[in-house]
């Protein structure tokens, strides 16, 4: 199965230095287990992405672009070229100027899958097929099965990434890839506004009733919660409302009818 | 028959030289290593004599022992060659003096089976070494009644040749054991002793512990076989007589962390060497399971090899071992060249400090935190930042400066700099960490950047000497900084409070009452010699001074160098915690410390009853109580 790595010019969140995004050094862990792998670079430095070599990549393909420019047609006509099963990136970026939007405009001109959110992946039970894990919120996580090729991007909670290591970035290589793809500025859709407080929507809150009523509905408080407390109850009758509970809820059968 | 003792003598020494040509074949598997023979052979007797034996006299058994018996050895030896001179095999004199050497001999071996039997002190090794007294008495005892023969002229032949064959007995085992056996450390030492990979730490000054710098651009970076070692640091690994002075010492084996500093060397010398005697000493205490390949020069370290990695990451880099072994082996270059090629080649750190290294790279700070929030701890006293004017003092806030306990010991510094009104001023956010950690870890790239990147900073200022109170900051800026072309005058916090007190421009008064003992900071008292200024400063506060059984340069580790915090290898027991439990026995009721690693480790200390109170800030309290 074919692996390539989508690499960023990152920065530090805090000293602004340059350095490779962490949700890419866990993709590259990530990848490992799918099969060979590269990395993917579009832009004017590739010594900006070299940090990546010393995670457990070998081998980067550099396509030179000025700086300022839109990578999204020189990816896609690497990837086209390459054709990789398996696409990696990082879910958003981290303190450059990108957009989190690379891997999904990429999908849609590669006609793939995309999975966001990506904590495991490893290759499916028949050829073509990989078996992905994708974190939900709250902790929660869901196993898919998908058909290559796809697009993954990675989620903090995929496995720690590999510690760098100095010696595997002098091994590495980076090679120059040249595609002929327009090159042009990237579209700024983007408008920074000063930050304005909004009001937080409660979902599935009723519209009419009193302030009151309103919180109780949505906060699942009121008195049908409280008609269930049990004060010194006697056992048989505690246990008999324990029993109601969990039939209530489903954990145990309802009662069998006599005779 | 006059021949017989002088004709042993010879075979003895044949025999012992072929073991040794045999043994030299290991050695010479080693990578190369300059040695300056001359000046080493020159040495030798003072490095013997004095280096040494300053070291063996700390245990004073062994150290008239090993005076007996060596001594006796080779004086018995020497004589006993020179009756094959015609007037001296027939003088009754002469073998009177010769029976007085294997006499001393034979007391000296007496002393040394007297250590191991009955019952072998723990920290000695058994095995081939249990040996050692039976060969010697052996040897002693022949050499000594073939000479009295001799001396009183008994003419019976089957008395000397019993007594010859006794001797013969014991001196051909003693030159025999010369590759393999404990008769090696005898070879091997004398030869380390010449060609010692670190000729600088003979010369009485200020140790030499600053580590080599590596070359990034080597095909190979660290230690992965023993191979990768220079031939005479695998020399320096025989020298090794398994005393377990190291692992008395070593912190790490008595927090039950799984390192054992004689075992570590005892598996690199096994590790190079296809028929290495089993090791029989005490084990690295929670041994980790690992699967050893029986052929030599494979790997060192990993699961799959012969030490497991978490020896590796034990290790505080504290050089207790160093400090206290008699054959001068230097265990700390040797573990941190292995860490190297760990880190460096392998990618393998523990995640914990992969993390921290991660931070030095990107953020050249170790918590990954705003260079310019290391003032912070100031909280608005006055900090001047350097500018173009050259200041006197440049102080060095390290990393301590992040941390809300150490900060109480910054700004008691600060405050009292801006009393004695130094000239002082920071680097501000210019400064970065030193990337001493990264190196303990083995991580030579990110250090050489941290450091080249210092060394510009410091270039563009102008300031007479650098003063800080992180004992690491100041080993490297004093002392490793200088591979990258820089020296500068570093002065310790406590060094430089007593100058001030010295002369006057700080007046202490009398904290009456109080006993207070001084834990020394490996990286001030071990790395760079300095245990007295603390104890003056202290001795002016008027405090009641008591001292630790472990001081000085045999001070004990509070477990946070090397990276062990990071690293944080699992034992039976914490080092800070033994430390802190050293300290209440002397029942002072303030641990004085002069270090922000020691202040973090010994203050972390649960359910402690002494105070933990940096010497600043004790000076500080002083002044402020004479005013």
């Amino acid at each position: 199965m074919k692996v390539v790595v989508l690499l960023s010019a990152g920065r530090h969140p805090v000293s602004g230095l340059g350095a490779l995004p962490r949700l890419e050094a866990q993709a590259i862990r990530l990848g490992a287990a799918l099969g060979p792998m590269r990395g993917l670079h579009a832009g004017p430095d590739a010594e900006a992405v070299a940090e990546a070599l010393g995670r457990g990549l070998s081998e980067i393909d550099h396509v030179a672009l000025g700086a300022g420019a839109d990578p999204v047609p020189a990816l896609a006509a690497a990837l086209r070229a390459a054709a990789p099963d398996v696409v990696l990136a990082g879910r958003r970026g981290q303190g450059g100027d990108e957009t989190g939007l690379v891997p999904y405009a990429l999908a849609r001109a590669l006609g793939a899958t995309l999975i966001p959110d990506v904590i495991a992946a490893r290759p499916g039970s028949e050829p073509g097929v990989i078996e992905v894990e994708q974190a939900l919120p709250k902790g929660a996580a869901r196993r898919l099965v998908v058909r290559s090729p796809v697009v993954l991007t990675v989620h903090s909670a995929a496995p720690e990434p590999r510690p760098y290591a100095f010696g595997q970035v002098r091994r590495g290589r980076i090679e120059p890839l040249a595609v002929s793809a327009p090159e042009e500025p990237a579209a700024v859709a983007i408008a920074e506004k000063p930050y304005r407080a909004r009001p937080k929507m409660m979902r599935g809150a009723p519209a009419g009733g009193s302030a009151a009523d309103r919180l109780k509905a949505a906060t699942g408080g009121g008195e049908a919660v409280q008609a269930d407390v049990m004060v010194s109850p006697e056992p048989r009758e505690a246990a008999r409302a324990i029993l109601a509970y969990l039939r209530q809820v489903g954990v145990l059968p309802p009662p069998a009818r006599a005779g | 028959m006059t021949y017989a003792l002088p004709a042993l003598v010879f075979v003895m020494v044949a025999l012992a030289t072929v073991q040794t040509l045999r043994r030299a074949a290991w050695w010479r598997l080693g990578a190369a290593a300059p040695v300056a023979w001359g000046a080493g052979l020159l040495a030798l007797p003072k490095r013997y004599l004095v280096d040494v034996h300053h070291v063996v006299a700390r245990d004073a058994y062994a150290s008239r022992m090993h005076a007996v018996v060596a001594g006796g050895l080779l004086a018995a030896t020497l004589l006993a060659a020179l009756a094959a001179l015609p007037p001296l095999g027939g003088s009754r004199i002469y073998w009177a003096a010769v029976a007085l050497a294997f006499g001393v001999t034979a007391a000296g071996a007496v002393l040394v089976g007297a250590r191991r039997y009955p019952k072998r002190p723990k920290r000695l090794s058994g095995g081939g070494f249990q040996i050692l007294p039976v060969l010697l008495l052996a040897y002693a005892f022949g050499g000594l009644a073939a000479a009295l023969l001799l001396a009183f002229g008994v003419a019976s032949a089957p008395a000397l040749v019993a007594a010859v064959a006794l001797a013969a007995g014991g001196g051909l085992g003693l030159a025999y054991e010369v590759r393999s056996g404990p008769m090696r450390h005898a070879v091997a030492g004398a030869l380390h002793l010449i060609a010692h990979p670190r000729p600088r730490r003979f010369d009485g000054g200020a140790p030499d512990a600053a580590l080599v710098a590596l070359d990034l651009d080597a095909p190979r970076l660290g230690v992965e076989t023993p191979a990768d070692l220079a031939w005479n640091r695998l020399l320096s690994f025989d020298a090794c007589i398994q005393c377990g002075r190291c692992e008395s010492a070593c912190p790490a084996f008595a927090a039950g962390q799984p390192l054992n500093p004689k075992r570590l060397i005892q598996d690199l010398v096994a590790a190079a060497t296809a028929d290495e005697r089993a090791y029989a000493g005490s084990p690295y205490p929670n041994a980790r399971d690992v699967a050893a390949p029986t052929e030599p020069l494979f790997r060192v370290i990993g699961e799959g090899a012969r030490i497991h990695p978490d020896t590796l990451w034990s290790c505080t880099t504290c050089r207790a071992c160093v400090e206290e072994c008699p054959m001068m082996i230097e265990h700390v270059d040797a573990i941190v060249s292995l860490r190297r090629h760990q880190t460096l080649e392998l990618g393998a750190v523990p995640a914990k400090a992969a993390a921290t290294l991660d931070n030095l790279r990107a953020a050249e700070e170790l918590g990954g935190r705003p260079l310019a929030a290391r003032v912070d701890f100031a909280a608005g006293a006055p900090l001047p930042v350097i500018g173009e004017r050259e200041v006197d003092v440049l102080l060095w806030l390290g990393e301590g400066a992040y941390d809300l306990r150490y900060g109480r010991t910054l700004r008691a510094l600060v405050k009292l700099l801006n009393m004695a009104k130094v000239d002082f001023a920071v680097l501000g956010a210019e400064e970065r960490d030193t990337g001493d950690l990264a190196r303990r870890l083995g991580d030579e790239a990110t250090y050489q950047t941290l450091a080249r990147a210092n060394v510009a900073t410091l270039a563009r200022h102008r300031f007479k000497r650098i003063v800080t109170s992180d004992p690491h900051a100041l080993h490297a800026l004093r002392n490793e900084y200088r591979a990258f072309g820089a020296t500068y005058e570093v002065v310790h916090h406590t060094a430089f409070l007593l100058e001030l007190v010295e002369q006057g421009r700080l007046a202490p008064g009398a904290l009456g009452g109080a006993s207070v003992t001084y834990h020394d900071p490996c990286y001030l008292g071990r790395y760079n010699g300095e245990t007295e200024a603390p104890r003056k400063l202290l001795d002016r506060l008027g405090l009641d001074r008591v001292e630790m059984a472990r001081h000085g340069r045999r001070s004990m580790c509070c477990g946070g160098g090397g990276g062990a915090p990071v690293s944080d290898i699992p034992g039976d027991a914490r080092i800070p915690d033994l430390r802190m439990a050293q300290a209440a026995e002397t029942g002072a009721g303030i641990v004085a410390v002069a270090c922000p690693t020691c202040t973090a480790m010994l203050e972390g200390v649960t359910g402690r009853t002494a105070e933990v109170k940096d010497i600043a800030e004790l000076l500080l309290a002083s002044v402020e109580a004479g005013r």
